[in-house]
């Protein structure tokens, strides 16, 4: 996996970080200016600038490799159509991530099968006896992510979107057509599962520990 | 023993909250994603800013949701508009040049409809029980009326004239109001 942390050298220079950071906004800024204008090459300039965080959301709403990549192409997509809209009153990353959300959860209702609709079977668990993400297959990932991709989908949607993401619950409720009541709710679930399933990690790793003893 | 080991191991509310704050903001998808996406956007067009079309129809909305509540008023209201606007048309002079005739003869149908309406309104009261003073105020208003409505037949393009009797008309119609307040009579 590609470590997405900053790396942070050490800054004798502050000037100089000013500059460089003050440059990084520039470039951005043009790039968004060209892109508008329909300049493929500034598009992917802010393509490579942003489509690793773009992947992170869309895989940690998905919790699908495949479907994260094909709605993370299609993110993208979008944006080309509507990088327009784009009127520079928020950072383009948070207007991006907005953007990116929102095609996630078109993509999640167009994808949603009949027999979920009708039974509405992750509301009962069901999804948790099914996990679309083994905690021994995808060493990519870290512990927490492949233990966040086995929470039932709308668990997993408001603590990516809570936790992660920094939206508030008053947003999240509109997002999913929800309650914010239950938007707190799925997020205290996702939490208890969470915090159990790490233990549970923790405990067989204890385990192991004493049987080598 | 154990158990101890067991309870260090229980992941607080902390303990998640300090891996999530862990977690990367970034993760390499496995594929190159571009060519997919310079393909599909190479037949895409851009969609122009939805800000600058709400810019142009937000205002055009406007304009003509005005022109609209205009269109309607003048339609439903010109004929009232029409009766109470009569002194106002006939301050401008040249507005007033034309049919004279009509509009005197308008004006004094005007007229005696409302003094009508508001004798009904009173219940047709006997105007002879009235003190003779103003008997005698009501009935040179009526023939100062009636003066000025034979000298508009002779000079139609006096503004002025037009004036004063729309001003005696609405003088005695005032005096009627007035008498029936103050002696319940009429």
């Amino acid at each position: 996996m590609d470590s997405a942390k900053p790396k942070h050298n050490k800054v004798i220079d502050g000037q100089a970080l000013f500059n460089g950071s003050v440059d990084k906004i520039d470039s951005e800024q043009t790039w968004v200016a060209e892109a508008k204008q329909g300049c493929q090459s500034a598009f992917y300039q802010l393509y490579q600038k942003h489509h690793k965080s773009i992947y992170a959301l869309c895989w940690r709403m998905l919790a699908d490799k495949d479907s994260a990549e094909d709605v993370c192409q299609e993110v993208f997509v979008v944006l080309w159509q509507k990088i327009n809209n784009f009127r520079g009153e928020s950072k383009f990353s948070t207007w991006l991530h907005s953007v990116a959300t929102n095609v996630v959860l078109g993509h999640l209702r167009k994808h949603k099968n009949w027999l979920q609709r009708v039974f509405s079977i992750e509301e009962q668990g069901v999804s948790i006896a099914e996990p679309s993400v083994s905690l021994t297959d995808n060493t990519t990932l870290s512990l927490l992510d492949q233990h966040i991709a086995r929470l039932p989908e709308r668990a997993r949607l408001v603590f990516v979107l809570f936790a992660v993401e920094g939206y508030r619950h008053e947003e999240i409720s509109k997002m999913l057509k929800m309650a914010v009541g239950s938007s707190k709710s799925q997020y205290h679930r996702a939490r208890l599962l969470l915090k159990e399933s790490l233990t549970d990690v923790d405990l067989s790793s204890v385990d192991q520990e004493f049987s080598y003893e | 023993m154990s158990n101890h080991r067991q309870e260090d191991k229980w992941v607080s509310d902390k303990g998640l909250a300090e891996q999530v704050a862990k977690l990367s903001t970034e993760i390499q998808p496995e594929r190159d994603l571009w060519p997919g996406i310079e393909r599909a956007i190479n037949h895409q067009e851009q969609q122009r800013s939805e800000n600058t079309n709400s810019n142009v129809f937000v205002p055009s909305a406007w304009a003509a949701s005005i022109a609209l509540v205009i269109l309607m008023s003048w339609f439903t209201f010109s004929p009232s508009i029409d009766e109470q606007g009569i002194p106002e048309l006939v301050k401008n002079k040249q507005l007033s040049n034309p049919s004279q005739g009509a509009l005197v003869n308008f004006m004094q149908q005007n007229f005696q409809q409302q003094k009508q309406t508001l004798l009904v309104s009173y219940g047709q009261p006997a105007m002879e029980q009235l003190p003779v003073a103003m008997q005698i105020e009501l009935k040179k208003l009526a023939d100062a009326r009636s003066s000025i409505k034979t000298a508009l037949l002779t000079d139609e393009n006096n503004a002025d004239l037009l004036n004063l009797l729309d001003f005696t008309q609405q003088q005695e119609l005032k005096l009627l109001q007035e008498l029936y307040r103050q002696y319940q009579v009429i």
